[in-house]
């Protein structure tokens, strides 16, 4: 395989683009995976020493599939395989504060619902649906962070609305 | 039209047209789907700060980088000094040790285990200290004294035989056709063409040209070399004209004498002119000396 030098992420200049291109939707996934308790943000910076420590031997790019599987290990020494608890924002816009107290407490009960349905999810479904949610990602971007296909991005985040939707519910 | 499920699709992609969009908002779990994905907002991943946590992976990364040079430098140098200092010890104390004396010099050596090597004249001993412990052998040139701490088996080498020994005294001299071993203390096995003899004390083994020579019993406890002088008990001339030449240094040549005949007497290693009267008087032979030449002549 042919290396030019400036192929070498051991140069600072493209480690940092590599960093600013990844970081976040890295630390975002292992947010939504596996929760904030894990530190994903440490996991995150692990991940990219690591890629440092290993900059002559990861061409640029293996280095995104790399951090993710690195930072996706480091988690998973540490999950037991818990249920992961994703917290929400108490503060809503000023649109609904006027809301009476009612309202209120019902919405408080709708999060408190849709926590626990959350949490229900398998990591899979999780991590791309609110990867498409949240963050706005279009099936193909996903497809792209995770290394899988666009059909199966689509069937994790429709299985996942219909499930939290089910779980509502029932709730 | 499309079904509910492609609507729903289309909707998480973001990808539905302006019709599209009409048939989704009538949908029947339309109002559901907006209240859930408005409240989805809320689990929002924390911020985060690609900026800050970047600076903060590359102060990791060169705080790291420096702590490795800053101490993996010098240690390699340190390394370096070491291995070279361990390779030069290693191979000066692997180095054979070597003791030689001049002509008319004599010395002493101290073995390893303490065992005494007197060395005579024009002699050479080889002996390695750091093998010592598993193997006493010693390689000898020459003429020695040796008086033996009790141990393991000690092995003197020659060019002309091997004398084995378990502590003891005795005396090896080893010329040109000349191999002479003399027992004081102890018992001492000669090699000599893979025939060993024992010598007990007093004994001694005396090959000249090839030929054993029997000799009487030692009585010395010692031999006499120690004491500055040679003796000789029957032994051919010539060889105590070697000897002579040995101990002081000097050139002899030899005229109408023949260097067979056997001679029995000593010289003393501090006086030419007088050792010099003891080899040529018991056979009425006159000398002359200029310099380092000796001329003996038979009248």
């Amino acid at each position: 395989m042919q290396k030019h030098l400036q192929d070498n992420i051991c140069e600072e200049r493209l480690f940092s683009s590599i960093f600013k291109k990844y970081a976040k939707d890295l630390h975002n996934f292992l947010y939504y995976k596996y929760g904030e308790l894990l530190n994903p943000k440490d996991k995150v910076q692990e991940a990219f020493i690591k890629l440092w420590e290993n900059c002559a031997k990861v061409s640029p790019d293996k280095a995104k599939s790399f951090v993710f599987t690195i930072a996706n290990n480091l988690m998973l020494n540490e999950t037991a395989h818990q249920k992961v608890i994703l917290k929400y924002q108490q503060t809503k816009p000023k649109t609904y504060t006027n809301e009476n107290p009612e309202f209120l407490m019902q919405e408080t009960e709708y999060n408190n619902k849709l926590q626990k349905a959350l949490s229900n999810l398998t990591e899979a479904q999780r991590e791309a649906f609110l990867m498409n949610r949240i963050e706005g990602k279009r099936f193909k971007e996903i497809a792209e962070v995770l290394n899988i296909s666009t059909k199966a991005v689509e069937k994790r985040i429709y299985g996942a609305l219909e499930k939290l939707r089910k779980d509502i519910k029932e709730l | 039209m499309m079904n509910r499920e492609e609507l729903i699709v289309k909707w998480l992609n973001n990808d539905l047209n302006d019709l599209e969009l009409e048939a989704f908002k009538m949908l029947e779990d339309y109002d559901d789907l907006i209240k859930l994905d408005a409240n989805l907002k809320s689990f929002k991943a924390d911020e985060y700060d690609t900026s800050k946590e970047l600076e903060s992976v590359l102060k990791t990364i060169t705080q790291k980088r420096q702590t490795q040079t800053n101490w993996f430098k010098p240690f390699l140098r340190v390394a370096a000094i070491l291995a070279i200092c361990f390779g030069a010890y290693y191979y000066t104390t692997t180095l054979d040790t070597t003791v030689t004396t001049k002509l008319a010099q004599k010395t002493m050596v101290e073995l390893p285990d303490n065992s005494k090597v007197s060395l005579n004249a024009k002699s050479t001993l080889v002996f390695n200290k750091s093998t010592w412990k598993k193997h006493r052998d010693v390689e000898l040139n020459g003429e020695a004294f040796f008086k033996v701490a009790k141990g393991s088996t000690f092995h003197v080498n020659t060019t002309s035989g091997t004398v084995t020994v378990y502590g003891t005294e005795f005396n090896i001299k080893q010329r040109d056709n000349y191999f002479e071993v003399i027992c004081y203390e102890g018992l001492v096995g000669v090699k000599y063409k893979s025939q060993e003899t024992k010598l007990k004390a007093g004994d001694s083994f005396l090959i000249i040209d090839g030929k054993t020579i029997a000799k009487e019993k030692e009585n010395r406890s010692q031999p006499s070399w120690l004491n500055n002088e040679s003796t000789f008990k029957s032994l051919p001339f010539k060889e105590v004209i070697a000897e002579f030449e040995r101990q002081y240094n000097v050139d002899i040549q030899l005229l109408n004498i023949d260097d067979t005949q056997l001679f029995t007497g000593s010289f003393a290693h501090s006086n030419i002119d007088v050792a010099l009267k003891a080899i040529t008087l018991p056979f009425d032979i006159t000398y002359s000396k200029t310099n380092r030449t000796i001329l003996l002549k038979r009248e």
